[in-house]
Protein backbone atom coordinates (compact mmCIF):
# COMPACT_ATOMS: atom_id res chain seq x y z
CA UNK A 1 0.00 0.00 0.00
CA UNK A 2 2.66 2.22 1.09
CA UNK A 3 4.72 1.33 -1.98
CA UNK A 4 2.66 3.29 -4.55
CA UNK A 5 2.56 6.45 -2.22
CA UNK A 6 6.24 6.63 -2.02
CA UNK A 7 6.88 6.14 -5.28
CA UNK A 8 4.40 9.40 -6.33
CA UNK A 9 6.72 11.07 -3.84
CA UNK A 10 9.81 10.12 -5.70
CA UNK A 11 8.35 11.30 -9.17
CA UNK A 12 7.29 14.26 -7.78
CA UNK A 13 10.76 15.64 -6.15
CA UNK A 14 12.12 14.09 -8.95
CA UNK A 15 10.17 16.25 -11.49
CA UNK A 16 11.13 19.43 -8.94
CA UNK A 17 14.53 18.67 -8.97
CA UNK A 18 15.60 18.16 -12.85
CA UNK A 19 13.62 21.54 -13.50
CA UNK A 20 12.26 20.40 -17.00
CA UNK A 21 9.53 22.54 -18.04
CA UNK A 22 7.24 22.02 -21.40
CA UNK A 23 7.21 25.07 -23.71
CA UNK A 24 3.92 27.02 -23.34
CA UNK A 25 2.44 25.58 -26.51
CA UNK A 26 2.38 22.03 -25.28
CA UNK A 27 1.17 22.44 -21.49
CA UNK A 28 -2.04 22.08 -22.51
CA UNK A 29 -1.23 18.67 -23.89
CA UNK A 30 0.34 17.67 -20.61
CA UNK A 31 -2.19 18.84 -19.09
CA UNK A 32 -4.33 16.75 -20.88
CA UNK A 33 -1.99 13.65 -20.49
CA UNK A 34 -1.99 14.29 -16.30
CA UNK A 35 -5.72 13.91 -16.54
CA UNK A 36 -5.26 10.57 -18.75
CA UNK A 37 -3.06 9.15 -16.21
CA UNK A 38 -5.09 10.20 -13.03
CA UNK A 39 -7.96 8.78 -14.57
CA UNK A 40 -6.34 5.20 -15.31
CA UNK A 41 -4.77 5.61 -11.24
CA UNK A 42 -8.16 5.96 -10.22
CA UNK A 43 -9.41 2.93 -12.31
CA UNK A 44 -6.65 0.43 -11.48
CA UNK A 45 -8.09 1.31 -7.92
CA UNK A 46 -11.40 0.53 -8.54
CA UNK A 47 -10.44 -2.81 -9.93
CA UNK A 48 -8.42 -3.51 -7.18
CA UNK A 49 -10.95 -3.02 -4.98
CA UNK A 50 -13.29 -5.06 -7.61
CA UNK A 51 -11.01 -7.96 -7.37
CA UNK A 52 -10.69 -7.67 -11.15
CA UNK A 53 -7.21 -6.00 -11.40
CA UNK A 54 -5.31 -7.25 -14.58
CA UNK A 55 -1.67 -5.89 -14.61
CA UNK A 56 -1.70 -5.81 -18.46
CA UNK A 57 -4.66 -4.16 -19.17
CA UNK A 58 -3.65 -1.39 -15.91
CA UNK A 59 -0.17 -0.73 -17.98
CA UNK A 60 -1.12 -0.70 -21.48
CA UNK A 61 -4.68 1.49 -20.23
CA UNK A 62 -2.07 3.93 -19.18
CA UNK A 63 -0.20 4.84 -21.99
CA UNK A 64 -3.08 4.11 -24.17
CA UNK A 65 -5.12 6.98 -22.63
CA UNK A 66 -2.26 9.08 -22.73
CA UNK A 67 -1.28 8.77 -26.18
CA UNK A 68 -4.76 8.82 -27.49
CA UNK A 69 -6.08 12.07 -25.02
CA UNK A 70 -3.15 13.84 -26.73
CA UNK A 71 -3.83 12.75 -30.09
CA UNK A 72 -7.02 14.09 -29.85
CA UNK A 73 -5.91 17.46 -28.50
CA UNK A 74 -3.44 17.34 -31.16
CA UNK A 75 -5.81 16.43 -33.96
CA UNK A 76 -8.39 19.66 -32.46
CA UNK A 77 -5.43 21.97 -32.62
CA UNK A 78 -4.58 21.28 -36.66
CA UNK A 79 -8.43 20.81 -37.20
CA UNK A 80 -9.58 23.93 -35.16
CA UNK A 81 -12.16 22.23 -32.92
CA UNK A 82 -11.69 22.31 -28.85
CA UNK A 83 -11.38 18.14 -29.07
CA UNK A 84 -9.65 18.55 -26.18
CA UNK A 85 -12.82 18.94 -24.01
CA UNK A 86 -14.25 15.27 -25.31
CA UNK A 87 -11.14 14.09 -23.86
CA UNK A 88 -11.47 16.22 -20.68
CA UNK A 89 -15.14 15.23 -20.44
CA UNK A 90 -14.83 11.30 -21.26
CA UNK A 91 -12.32 11.38 -18.13
CA UNK A 92 -13.45 13.45 -15.81
CA UNK A 93 -17.35 11.50 -16.20
CA UNK A 94 -14.88 8.46 -15.52
CA UNK A 95 -13.06 9.74 -12.57
CA UNK A 96 -16.10 10.88 -10.71
CA UNK A 97 -17.88 7.04 -11.32
CA UNK A 98 -14.77 5.34 -10.45
CA UNK A 99 -14.16 7.36 -7.01
CA UNK A 100 -17.69 7.18 -6.43
CA UNK A 101 -17.37 3.17 -6.81
CA UNK A 102 -14.00 3.00 -4.46
CA UNK A 103 -15.63 5.45 -1.95
CA UNK A 104 -18.82 2.38 -1.78
CA UNK A 105 -16.52 -0.35 -1.40
CA UNK A 106 -14.92 1.83 1.27
CA UNK A 107 -17.93 2.20 3.13
CA UNK A 108 -18.64 -1.44 2.68
CA UNK A 109 -15.50 -2.11 3.98
CA UNK A 110 -16.17 -0.52 7.00
CA UNK A 111 -19.61 -1.84 7.67
CA UNK A 112 -18.65 -5.08 8.10
CA UNK B 1 -2.30 -8.01 -5.06
CA UNK B 2 0.63 -9.70 -6.41
CA UNK B 3 4.18 -8.30 -5.95
CA UNK B 4 4.58 -7.90 -9.49
CA UNK B 5 2.11 -5.68 -10.11
CA UNK B 6 2.19 -4.12 -6.87
CA UNK B 7 5.73 -2.36 -8.55
CA UNK B 8 3.54 -1.76 -11.58
CA UNK B 9 1.13 0.53 -9.91
CA UNK B 10 4.23 1.89 -8.26
CA UNK B 11 5.94 3.18 -11.31
CA UNK B 12 2.91 4.22 -12.82
CA UNK B 13 2.77 6.65 -9.86
CA UNK B 14 5.96 7.64 -9.88
CA UNK B 15 5.73 8.45 -13.54
CA UNK B 16 2.13 10.53 -12.66
CA UNK B 17 4.10 12.57 -10.05
CA UNK B 18 6.92 13.60 -12.58
CA UNK B 19 4.23 14.72 -15.07
CA UNK B 20 2.53 16.45 -12.22
CA UNK B 21 5.78 18.07 -11.27
CA UNK B 22 6.80 18.95 -14.49
CA UNK B 23 3.29 20.30 -15.48
CA UNK B 24 3.58 22.62 -12.08
CA UNK B 25 6.63 23.78 -12.93
CA UNK B 26 5.56 24.51 -16.63
CA UNK B 27 2.97 26.67 -15.14
CA UNK B 28 4.40 28.41 -12.01
CA UNK B 29 7.45 29.50 -14.54
CA UNK B 30 7.26 33.42 -15.50
CA UNK B 31 6.31 33.72 -18.97
CA UNK B 32 8.48 36.83 -19.68
CA UNK B 33 11.72 35.44 -20.19
CA UNK B 34 15.24 37.54 -20.10
CA UNK B 35 15.48 37.48 -24.06
CA UNK B 36 18.88 40.18 -23.73
CA UNK B 37 22.08 39.64 -25.78
CA UNK B 38 25.71 40.08 -23.89
CA UNK B 39 25.56 43.75 -25.81
CA UNK B 40 22.32 44.91 -24.16
CA UNK B 41 23.32 43.13 -21.31
CA UNK B 42 26.85 44.81 -21.30
CA UNK B 43 25.17 48.41 -22.09
CA UNK B 44 22.47 48.00 -19.74
CA UNK B 45 25.20 47.58 -16.82
CA UNK B 46 27.35 50.58 -18.68
CA UNK B 47 24.22 52.61 -18.24
CA UNK B 48 23.79 51.22 -14.38
CA UNK B 49 27.61 52.32 -13.55
CA UNK B 50 27.25 55.79 -14.83
CA UNK B 51 24.33 56.55 -13.10
CA UNK B 52 25.95 54.67 -9.85
CA UNK B 53 28.88 57.16 -10.16
CA UNK B 54 26.32 60.55 -10.96
CA UNK B 55 24.51 59.37 -7.54
CA UNK B 56 27.91 59.22 -5.80
CA UNK B 57 29.28 62.42 -7.21
CA UNK B 58 25.78 64.01 -5.95
CA UNK B 59 26.29 62.13 -2.57
CA UNK B 60 30.01 63.85 -1.93
CA UNK B 61 28.71 67.42 -3.26
CA UNK B 62 25.70 66.89 -0.65
CA UNK B 63 28.13 66.03 1.86
CA UNK B 64 30.70 68.69 1.50
CA UNK B 65 27.40 70.72 1.88
CA UNK B 66 26.51 69.06 5.50
CA UNK B 67 29.81 69.37 6.60
CA UNK B 68 29.90 73.27 6.05
CA UNK B 69 27.02 73.80 7.74
CA UNK B 70 27.93 71.51 10.88
CA UNK B 71 31.46 73.38 10.60
CA UNK B 72 30.45 76.74 10.36
CA UNK B 73 28.98 79.69 12.61
CA UNK B 74 25.66 80.68 12.20
CA UNK B 75 26.59 83.78 9.87
CA UNK B 76 28.86 81.22 7.70
CA UNK B 77 26.11 78.65 7.73
CA UNK B 78 23.39 81.51 6.53
CA UNK B 79 26.06 82.10 3.67
CA UNK B 80 26.17 78.58 2.37
CA UNK B 81 22.58 78.55 1.87
CA UNK B 82 22.52 81.31 0.19
CA UNK B 83 25.05 80.01 -2.04
CA UNK B 84 22.74 76.92 -2.41
CA UNK B 85 20.26 78.66 -3.42
CA UNK B 86 21.70 80.84 -5.73
CA UNK B 87 23.18 77.71 -7.61
CA UNK B 88 20.03 76.06 -7.22
CA UNK B 89 18.53 79.32 -8.88
CA UNK B 90 21.09 79.31 -11.52
CA UNK B 91 20.16 75.70 -12.37
CA UNK B 92 16.60 76.54 -12.84
CA UNK B 93 17.34 79.60 -15.13
CA UNK B 94 16.06 81.89 -12.76
CA UNK B 95 19.07 84.35 -13.00
CA UNK B 96 20.72 86.53 -15.55
CA UNK B 97 23.82 84.74 -17.46
CA UNK B 98 26.56 86.21 -19.20
CA UNK B 99 29.17 84.00 -21.11
CA UNK B 100 30.33 83.25 -24.61
CA UNK B 101 27.72 81.48 -26.61
CA UNK B 102 25.89 80.97 -29.98
CA UNK B 103 23.42 83.34 -31.60
CA UNK B 104 21.18 81.37 -33.76
CA UNK B 105 19.18 83.64 -36.12
CA UNK B 106 15.76 82.23 -38.05
CA UNK B 107 15.61 84.08 -41.02
CA UNK B 108 12.75 83.89 -44.13
CA UNK B 109 14.06 83.04 -47.71
CA UNK B 110 12.52 84.52 -50.57
CA UNK B 111 12.64 82.54 -53.52
CA UNK B 112 11.29 85.55 -56.21
CA UNK B 113 8.13 84.51 -56.73
CA UNK B 114 5.35 87.35 -55.91
CA UNK B 115 2.73 84.90 -54.03
CA UNK B 116 5.00 83.44 -51.61
CA UNK B 117 3.30 84.32 -47.90
CA UNK B 118 5.77 85.52 -45.65
CA UNK B 119 7.24 82.50 -43.65
CA UNK B 120 6.38 82.02 -39.68
CA UNK B 121 7.81 79.63 -37.46
CA UNK B 122 5.42 76.98 -36.34
CA UNK B 123 5.39 75.46 -32.57
CA UNK B 124 6.12 72.08 -33.84
CA UNK B 125 9.22 72.93 -35.62
CA UNK B 126 10.47 75.38 -32.73
CA UNK B 127 9.79 72.44 -30.67
CA UNK B 128 12.00 70.02 -32.78
CA UNK B 129 14.86 72.53 -33.23
CA UNK B 130 14.55 73.13 -29.22
CA UNK B 131 14.90 69.83 -28.64
CA UNK B 132 18.01 69.36 -31.43
CA UNK B 133 19.67 72.10 -29.75
CA UNK B 134 19.65 70.16 -26.60
CA UNK B 135 20.37 66.99 -28.09
CA UNK B 136 23.74 68.79 -29.39
CA UNK B 137 25.02 69.90 -26.01
CA UNK B 138 23.05 73.15 -24.96
CA UNK B 139 22.82 73.93 -21.72
CA UNK B 140 20.68 77.40 -21.37
CA UNK B 141 18.80 79.01 -24.17
CA UNK B 142 17.18 82.07 -24.82
CA UNK B 143 13.85 82.73 -27.53
CA UNK B 144 13.83 86.33 -27.92
CA UNK B 145 14.63 86.89 -24.74
CA UNK B 146 12.51 84.16 -23.26
CA UNK B 147 14.25 82.01 -20.87
CA UNK B 148 13.68 78.26 -21.94
CA UNK B 149 13.89 76.69 -18.62
CA UNK B 150 12.25 72.86 -17.87
CA UNK B 151 8.68 73.49 -18.05
CA UNK B 152 9.06 76.31 -20.45
CA UNK B 153 5.97 75.75 -23.13
CA UNK B 154 5.26 76.51 -26.68
CA UNK B 155 2.57 76.00 -28.18
CA UNK B 156 -0.03 77.55 -30.89
CA UNK B 157 -2.77 79.23 -30.08
CA UNK B 158 -5.34 80.64 -32.68
CA UNK B 159 -2.36 80.24 -35.26
CA UNK B 160 0.20 82.17 -33.80
CA UNK B 161 3.40 80.60 -31.59
CA UNK B 162 3.73 81.33 -27.88
CA UNK B 163 6.57 80.86 -26.00
CA UNK B 164 6.37 81.34 -22.28
CA UNK B 165 2.83 82.29 -23.00
CA UNK B 166 3.79 85.00 -24.71
CA UNK B 167 3.61 85.52 -28.48
CA UNK B 168 6.90 85.20 -30.59
CA UNK B 169 7.46 88.29 -33.02
CA UNK B 170 7.88 87.93 -36.60
CA UNK B 171 10.91 87.01 -38.41
CA UNK B 172 13.77 87.24 -38.13
CA UNK B 173 13.84 85.72 -34.53
CA UNK B 174 16.96 85.33 -32.35
CA UNK B 175 17.82 82.41 -30.34
CA UNK B 176 20.27 82.69 -27.89
CA UNK B 177 22.26 79.39 -27.07
CA UNK B 178 24.80 78.52 -24.25
CA UNK B 179 26.80 75.17 -24.32
CA UNK B 180 29.82 73.59 -23.07
CA UNK B 181 31.09 73.97 -26.48
CA UNK B 182 29.59 76.45 -28.65
CA UNK B 183 31.68 75.84 -32.12
CA UNK B 184 31.10 71.87 -31.84
CA UNK B 185 27.59 73.00 -31.37
CA UNK B 186 27.65 75.15 -34.54
CA UNK B 187 28.63 72.47 -36.36
CA UNK B 188 26.28 69.97 -35.73
CA UNK B 189 23.60 73.27 -36.22
CA UNK B 190 25.20 73.28 -39.98
CA UNK B 191 24.08 69.60 -40.84
CA UNK B 192 21.25 69.34 -38.57
CA UNK B 193 17.56 67.85 -39.52
CA UNK B 194 16.37 71.34 -38.21
CA UNK B 195 17.93 72.93 -40.92
CA UNK B 196 16.47 71.19 -43.95
CA UNK B 197 12.98 71.26 -41.85
CA UNK B 198 13.51 75.00 -41.64
CA UNK B 199 13.96 75.31 -45.11
CA UNK B 200 11.08 73.40 -46.23
CA UNK B 201 8.56 76.34 -44.70
CA UNK B 202 11.29 79.30 -46.39
CA UNK B 203 13.31 79.83 -43.08
CA UNK B 204 17.19 79.77 -42.83
CA UNK B 205 19.11 78.67 -39.81
CA UNK B 206 21.92 81.25 -39.26
CA UNK B 207 24.51 80.42 -36.32
CA UNK B 208 27.34 82.51 -35.10
CA UNK B 209 29.58 82.32 -32.17
CA UNK B 210 29.80 85.42 -30.06
CA UNK B 211 32.29 86.46 -27.10
CA UNK B 212 29.37 87.32 -24.73
CA UNK B 213 25.78 86.94 -24.61
CA UNK B 214 23.52 87.76 -22.15
CA UNK B 215 20.29 85.46 -21.16
CA UNK B 216 17.60 87.14 -19.30
CA UNK B 217 16.26 85.26 -16.27
CA UNK B 218 12.72 83.63 -16.35
CA UNK B 219 10.16 85.98 -15.17
CA UNK B 220 7.61 84.15 -14.64
CA UNK B 221 6.41 81.82 -11.77
CA UNK B 222 7.48 78.41 -11.01
CA UNK B 223 4.45 76.88 -10.00
CA UNK B 224 5.28 73.20 -9.42
CA UNK B 225 2.09 72.33 -7.98
CA UNK B 226 0.67 70.56 -10.67
CA UNK B 227 4.39 68.78 -11.57
CA UNK B 228 3.98 65.06 -11.19
CA UNK B 229 6.38 62.88 -12.04
CA UNK B 230 5.73 60.84 -15.04
CA UNK B 231 6.83 57.18 -14.36
CA UNK B 232 5.26 55.46 -17.84
CA UNK B 233 7.91 54.13 -20.40
CA UNK B 234 8.26 55.71 -23.35
CA UNK B 235 9.29 53.84 -26.55
CA UNK B 236 12.96 53.77 -26.78
CA UNK B 237 13.42 54.29 -22.97
CA UNK B 238 15.38 51.44 -21.46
Amino acid sequence: MWLPVFFLIIGITLGLLTDITVPDQYSNYLSIAVLAALDTLIGGIRAHLDKKFDQTIFITGFFFNITLAVLLAFLGVQLGVDLYLAAIFAFGVRLFQNIAIIRRHLFNKRKR
Amino acid sequence: MSKKSKFAVSIICAFFGLMIAIQFQSVQKPKERDTRDMWEVRAQLQEEQKTQQKLYQQLKELEAVTKQYQENTERQQIETLQKSIDSLKEKAGLTRKTTSGVILTIKPIFRGSTEQEYPSVTSELLNRLINELNTYGATDIAIENQRVISITSIRNVNGETYVNNLRLPDLPIEIKIMADDPNRLIDHMEVSQSKDDFAIENMLLDTSYQEEITLPAYQGNINLDIVEVNETQETGDE
